[in-house]
């Protein structure tokens, strides 16, 4: 397919407006990016362990000279930061594909999960669990165990964005402002009430609380990937069959249904995708904002809107962002770790007001 | 067939649309005029499944209430009045969601080339690549179009009837693709399909219609052929508006008619 496009102008001319062969190409690089983004998280961090070394010894069955380094560098590498990787990318390619399915879904390249309250309704949802799962919710961790951070993340993920929906949407037109102020009003209901818990909580919890809202990987264990990795890749699977939808409901919710979408069940199955893959996300890593707005939007800008592909590559690049600034976080303040969070919003806030800069008179407030 | 019984459509409360017999056949352009507010687009929402309402509607035979919409999009396609988009999509990629459904009729492996052959039909040649956020008003609709014709490219399929429904496809266009637009009307009626079309220009009306339904207030003020329908007084009481049909302006006022295009 590269040869055609580059052998072949007269087939390009033909095609003119169809971007799909780009999209193949850049989808193409960014699985080699995301394979180097893995090599570099593998290999970086603060500990001096080798992974070439580990992975080596694996593969080859090399043993090294030093047997006892060699215990500690594959205890590093296979319980710290392999777990960490795999929950990078999980998470990062939740966060990313359900920026862009929500921007379909509101037919608004500004919604993402962190901005319109989305990520606040799971927090609550999640410090719920975290400060009264001993207490009154005793009964309720009892029965669901690990999964039951993880799906309370989704339900209060999913009540934000129903509620949000209806507050917004009329007749199947989504207003930006008002989508943005509900969010704003719904984002402060649900830290109100995260406060209200924030301050029930003792001291223990208070201090893992306040490290978990700023977004961090550093908490990754082959346990938590065991209870939100299956919701995470169940909802990822299920995204791209909302692709063609998506694309149909660009030209609003009425003709879409003409072209034969059946656009309720399309909405639904988006929310409840939207809030599974946030709410798990937010369950393992807290608050990382702005992979959702950032990724789609670069994405849109090199390979197009159509989300058969741009919901692929979504997934890969928000996985090798956040893997990168992982590293970032891991090894700029060493041997201390920066919240993922933190990178995350400094990289994205500005980028966001660029999008924003770059739209000013395009988009209507 | 499509067949329309005593359709009602209120919203708010308000009654929109009321009594409404209507029917589209074959091989015919039915045209629906009538004046501002008189509940044009209700109807033709509640004929492509958009809006509730009372009464019965049948799509070739079949009750419509009773369809999904991918069956739906099978036998109809809808040019809304105008449609704006969300995301930068070039002309391509807009005019292909119209083969989402995937049954757009036309032979196999023809489909990757529609978009192009639709385009050239709606004048819209060499647009491919743009960006539909940038053109003209009219040169979306004319785009829309493409996307429509797309969608039911084949105007017979598995030998039934399909339709265009078409809310004044004309409205934001200039002389020669209004009569380019009801051309590609008339030959989808030709080659067996069906068109209904919300007009305004009463000479295009008269011109292209088999059958014209005038509507006022909600309800259908008359029905039949342009020579039966379109009268001194009928004008007059639906459009409020003292006019005389085929009447030549006096003196050496130019005027100038559709119906004069060689």
């Amino acid at each position: 397919m590269v040869d055609q496009l580059i052998a072949c102008p007269v087939m390009a001319r033909v095609s003119e407006g169809d971007r799909s062969g780009r999209a193949r190409i850049v989808i193409l690089l960014l699985c080699l990016g995301l394979a180097a983004a893995v090599f570099l998280s593998l290999t970086s961090g603060a500990s001096d362990a080798s992974a070439v070394t580990v992975i080596g010894g694996y593969l080859f069955g090399t043993v090294p000279d030093d047997a006892a380094l060699s215990a500690r560098d594959s205890l590093i590498v296979y319980d710290i930061r392999l777990p960490r990787i795999i929950l990078g990318m999980l998470v990062g390619a939740a966060l990313a594909v359900s920026g862009a399915v929500m921007q379909g879904l509101f037919r608004n390249p500004l919604a993402d999960p962190g901005l319109i309250g989305v990520s606040a309704g799971s927090s609550l949802g999640a410090v719920a669990v975290i400060v009264l799962g001993a207490t009154i919710l005793a009964p309720v961790t009892a029965v669901l165990g690990t999964l039951a951070l993880p799906l309370a993340a989704f339900c209060g993920g999913l009540a934000t964005t129903l509620v949000l929906y209806q507050v917004a949407t009329r007749r199947g037109q989504t207003s930006v402002a008002t989508m943005l102020l509900a969010g704003i009003a719904l984002a402060a209901l649900a830290m109100a009430l995260t406060g209200i818990l924030i301050f029930m909580a003792d001291d223990r919890q208070l201090r893992d609380l306040t490290f978990w809202q700023l977004g961090s990987l550093g908490g990754a264990t082959w346990a938590k990937i065991a209870s939100v990795g299956p919701i995470i890749v169940t909802a990822l699977a299920a995204m791209p069959f909302l692709a063609r939808g998506l694309n149909a409901l660009a030209l609003g919710e009425a003709t879409a249904g003409h072209l034969g979408i059946p656009v309720q069940r399309l909405k639904y199955t988006a929310i409840i995708g939207v809030s599974a893959a946030v709410g798990a996300s937010v369950a393992v890593s807290g608050g990382i904002g702005f992979v959702g707005i950032v990724v789609p939007h670069l994405l849109r800008l090199l390979i197009g809107p159509d989300n058969r592909y741009l919901l692929p590559a979504s997934a890969l690049l928000g996985a090798s962002l956040l893997l990168l600034a992982d590293a970032v976080a891991r090894t700029i303040v060493a041997p201390a770790e920066l919240p993922i969070g933190i990178v995350t919003a400094i990289a994205g806030a500005p980028f966001f007001l660029w999008i924003l800069l770059r739209k000013r008179g395009v988009i209507d407030l | 067939m499509i067949e329309a019984r005593d359709v009602s459509v209120d919203i708010a409360g308000k009654p929109i649309v009321s009594g409404v017999d209507f029917h589209a056949r074959p091989g015919e352009i039915a045209a629906i005029v009538g004046p501002n507010g008189s509940g044009k687009t209700t109807f033709l929402k509640a004929l492509s499944g958009e809006l509730a309402y009372t009464g019965r509607i049948a799509l070739n035979g079949r009750d419509l209430c009773a369809m999904k919409p991918v069956e739906t999009a099978v036998h109809r396609a809808v040019l809304p009045q105008a449609t704006t988009l969300s995301f930068p999509f070039t002309v391509r990629e807009v005019v292909k969601l119209g083969l989402v459904g995937g049954r757009s009729g036309a032979l196999p492996g023809e489909d990757a080339r529609l978009p192009e052959r639709a385009l050239a039909r709606v004048d819209l040649d060499g647009f491919a690549g743009r960006f539909y956020q940038e053109l003209s008003g009219g040169e979306q609709q004319r785009v829309q179009l493409a996307r429509v014709l797309c969608q039911v490219w084949a105007p017979v399929l598995d030998g039934k009837p399909r339709y265009l429904f078409l809310d004044e496809p004309v409205s934001s266009l200039d002389i020669k693709h209004q009569l380019i637009i009801m051309n590609i009307a008339r030959d989808f009626a030709r080659r067996g399909g069906g068109v209904v079309a919300i007009l305004h220009d009463l000479n295009l009306t008269a011109m292209y219609a088999d059958r014209i339904f005038v509507m006022h207030r909600g309800r259908l003020a008359a029905t039949g052929s342009p020579q039966d329908v379109l009268s001194d007084d009928l004008i007059e009481k639906v459009f409020d508006c003292r006019l005389r049909v085929g009447v030549l302006p006096a003196g050496n006022m130019p005027f100038v008619l559709p119906q004069s295009a060689a």
